[in-house]
């Protein structure tokens, strides 16, 4: 408490070096905060993670060190290398069908025109759901009895039998990917307009002084000015589509027929359904270390160009 | 100063207790959401009647299993919890219940407790779990929809055939009106209502120790075809196909639906939340002829090393007596001493005799593992279902589902 007060009633004008020693000792003060924050609600449990990894660790009962038993459980778990195969597959997907929604909707909401405002909170109104409650809204839509979409589609007679949406692969795999797009869309809307609204006009004004069409405009000026907003829009959308659980597991349960089981949603049966918490450690590290890996791929590929501030 | 306030606090102690000799002790006990109906009226009963006392905790049904472990991990767990019966092997095998044999074994009327929850609440010849509250599975039909497709509205089905024949004739009334309905993509549903047609015909799926999963028999072929039938014959709404268990009562409760399996609980909740529905109660039968029933519910069993243990056995007595297995059928479960489930029944919906009766004899498969192998909305059971129900592969889906059950039983720890 005293440094504080000294630090801050401190008078200006201190001897260079002091002065810079201490602003550090300061500095260092104020991120404490933040630092044991980290420390506690991150570090801490991810060393615990790390270390129950390498216990036969039951929910309930004596737990035992087992080295590296777990990892080599998960070499053998077919299923969770079938889980982390189709959350990439979804990945893949699902970020290719938010950019292709999301740079149109960018490119249309940037620009001031009449009722841009309007739009912009429209679109982007879906991502302040919880992903918990925006699936528990889609489970309803998509219910094949009570819901909208299919008895609709029966009650205009535009097909002569209601269709299930969830009961088989392909129309429950892009039911979820409709939803998602939908929740996310927005949100990586506003990420992107930001990155175009930060683009200098005069670079636009004097290509076109040049000649250039539109095309080539947002291939050569466009994209490369929006590297770093690609990367961030891009990483957030990797990450939270392979950390993706609640929609898979509130529509529809990991199936049909298990085909949507994803990596955490595997990670969350085996600790809280059959009670391996060790072996869920482990497996949360394998994800750990693979979306690390991803996010570091990510980051180069989007790295700065040399010669471009 | 201190020592005055310790004083005083004494004296508000004796006082409070009012001439009382021994110091009254509070015990705390959790249940799942499953019993919030009749758990808090049993507990205010006790805590009338005695100078003990017992704080109850309710927990959401998918939370109490962990949420237990992750109390009992950091030395805060209840001092005991009525529990889904079927997971008391696991919670015994995994050393965390107090052995109450003796006890258990005292009691004069130990030989009339529901014999499905004593045998689920024994692990290697040793009693953790005693029967709390219960549930049947049973066969409802809408009596208003029977009499309009001109059934006999007071009589069930009692064969397979007859299942089949009367959803047929329901299902011809059209419009919104189904024949028959089950939660296709509901483990935890089928093991309650779609087992029972199994062992009533004489098959089953585990072995009598569980350590043998016996899926491929004539009899669970012959059941797959009754449902089959009916899908095919389009007698079952199609959302069957994707419930994961939320429609299991609400579909027969909406009033459309001839007939359904379902538990004794529906009975309570129909009375009460749909007193317009006319519905009548029978056993689930055999494909011929014979009847069986799941018996579910809760055990009731003591976190080991707690110190409440007499208040605990007070606790379970009272409900053991008359007025506790009264206050609980009354509420919603079914009382689970034989010899006075009749007394405890007699001022209630006759209905549920037939759910009382249907619980004597009630059968509950017996394995440590039986959330891997049935309830999990991922497991080898829910996912065999589904196929068999509405897949082309029926024999694919239950060799899988064979070869998957016996490597979990399998790599099951053996203590």
């Amino acid at each position: 408490m005293t440094i504080i007060t000294d630090a801050t009633i401190a008078p200006p004008r201190l001897g260079k070096r002091a002065g810079a020693s201490r602003r550090q000792w300061i500095g260092l003060l104020y991120v404490a905060p933040a630092v044991a924050l980290v420390v506690v609600f991150f570090l801490i449990p991810l060393g615990m993670t790390a270390w129950m990894s390498l216990h036969n660790w039951p929910l309930m009962g004596e737990h035992s060190y087992i080295g590296l038993g777990n990892y080599v459980a998960i070499l053998r778990d077919t299923r969770f290398w079938n889980a982390l195969r189709f959350t990439a597959y979804y990945t893949v997907i699902v970020t290719i069908a938010i950019f292709v929604v999301a740079f149109p909707l960018a490119l249309f909401v940037e620009r001031p025109r009449p009722l841009t405002n309007l739009y912009r909170t429209m679109f982007f109104m879906p991502a302040v759901v919880g992903f918990a409650s925006a699936s528990l809204l889609w489970s309803w839509l998509l219910n094949v009895d009570s819901g909208l979409f299919s008895p609709a589609a029966y009650d205009l007679g535009l097909i002569d039998r209601k269709f299930n949406l969830l009961a088989t692969f392909q129309p429950a795999f892009w039911s979820i990917i409709a939803m998602v797009v939908w929740k996310v869309a927005g949100f990586t809307m506003i990420i992107l307009m930001a990155g175009l609204q930060s683009i200098p006009q005069d670079l636009q004004e004097a290509a076109v002084i040049d000649g250039a069409g539109p095309f080539a405009r947002f291939r050569a000026i466009t994209l490369p000015l929006m590297r770093r907003t690609l990367a961030l829009a891009l990483i957030l959308s990797v990450a939270g589509s392979i950390l993706a659980f609640d929609q898979f597991y509130i529509i529809l349960r990991g199936g049909p027929r298990n085909q949507t089981l994803t990596a955490v949603y595997w990670i969350f049966n085996q600790s809280f359904v059959s009670f391996k918490l060790g072996y869920g450690a482990a497996l949360s590290m394998v994800l750990l270390v693979v979306l690390v890996a991803l996010s570091l791929v990510q980051l180069w590929l989007l790295r700065k160009p040399e010669g471009l501030d | 100063m201190r020592n005055l306030i310790a004083k005083l606090a004494l004296a508000a102690a004796v006082l409070g207790s009012g001439l009382g000799t021994a110091a009254a002790e509070t015990a705390n006990i959790w249940v799942r959401a499953d019993g919030s109906n009749f758990m808090p009226r049993i507990v205010d009963a006790y805590n009338k009647a005695h100078t003990n006392q017992v704080k109850l905790d309710i927990i959401p049904n998918a939370e109490i299993i962990p949420k237990y472990g992750a109390a009992a991990a950091g030395g805060t767990a209840p001092d005991a919890l009525s529990l889904d019966l079927i997971y008391t092997p696991s919670f015994a095998a995994a050393g965390q219940l107090e052995d109450i044999t003796d006890w258990a074994k005292s009691l004069p009327y130990f030989a009339s407790l529901s014999p499905a929850h004593v045998k689920t609440g024994t692990y290697k010849d040793h009693i953790y779990g005693l029967p709390f509250s219960a549930d049947a599975s049973v066969l409802i039909w809408n009596k208003k929809l029977f009499k309009q497709a001109g059934l006999d509205p007071e009589k069930g089905p009692a064969n397979w055939a007859e299942i089949a024949a009367d959803a047929e004739k329901v299902n011809v009334l059209g419009g919104n009106i189904k024949g028959f309905y089950f939660s296709g993509n509901c483990g935890g549903c089928n093991i309650f209502t779609f087992t029972p047609l199994i062992w009533a015909s004489g098959g089953d799926i585990l072995s009598e120790d569980g350590s043998k999963a016996t899926l491929d028999s004539p009899q669970l072929r012959s059941a797959i075809d009754l449902y089959r039938s009916m899908v095919k014959k389009d007698l079952v709404p199609a959302g069957a196909q994707t419930d994961t268990g939320a429609n299991f009562f609400a579909a027969f409760a909406a009033g459309n639906i001839g007939i359904s399996p379902s538990g004794a609980f529906a009975i309570g909740a129909l009375n009460t939340q749909y007193p317009d529905i006319d519905y009548g109660v029978t056993f689930l039968p055999g494909k011929d002829s014979g009847w069986s029933s799941f018996a579910g519910g809760d055990n009731f069993v003591v976190t080991k090393g707690t110190t409440k243990l007499p208040v605990v056995k007070e606790f379970l007595d009272f409900a053991y007596s008359l007025e506790g297995q009264t206050i609980l059928a009354k509420y919603g479960s079914l009382p689970v001493r034989g010899d006075i489930a009749k007394e405890a029944l007699r001022d209630l919906d006759p209905r549920y005799q037939i759910a009382a009766e249907a619980m004597a004899k009630g059968r509950t498969p017996y394995s440590v593992v039986f959330n891997d192998l049935i309830n999990s909305a991922n497991g080898p059971w829910t996912q065999m279902i589904n196929e068999v129900f509405f897949g082309d592969d029926v024999d694919g889906a239950i060799s899988n589902a064979q070869e998957t059950m016996q490597s979990i039983i399998d790599q099951a720890p053996q203590k």
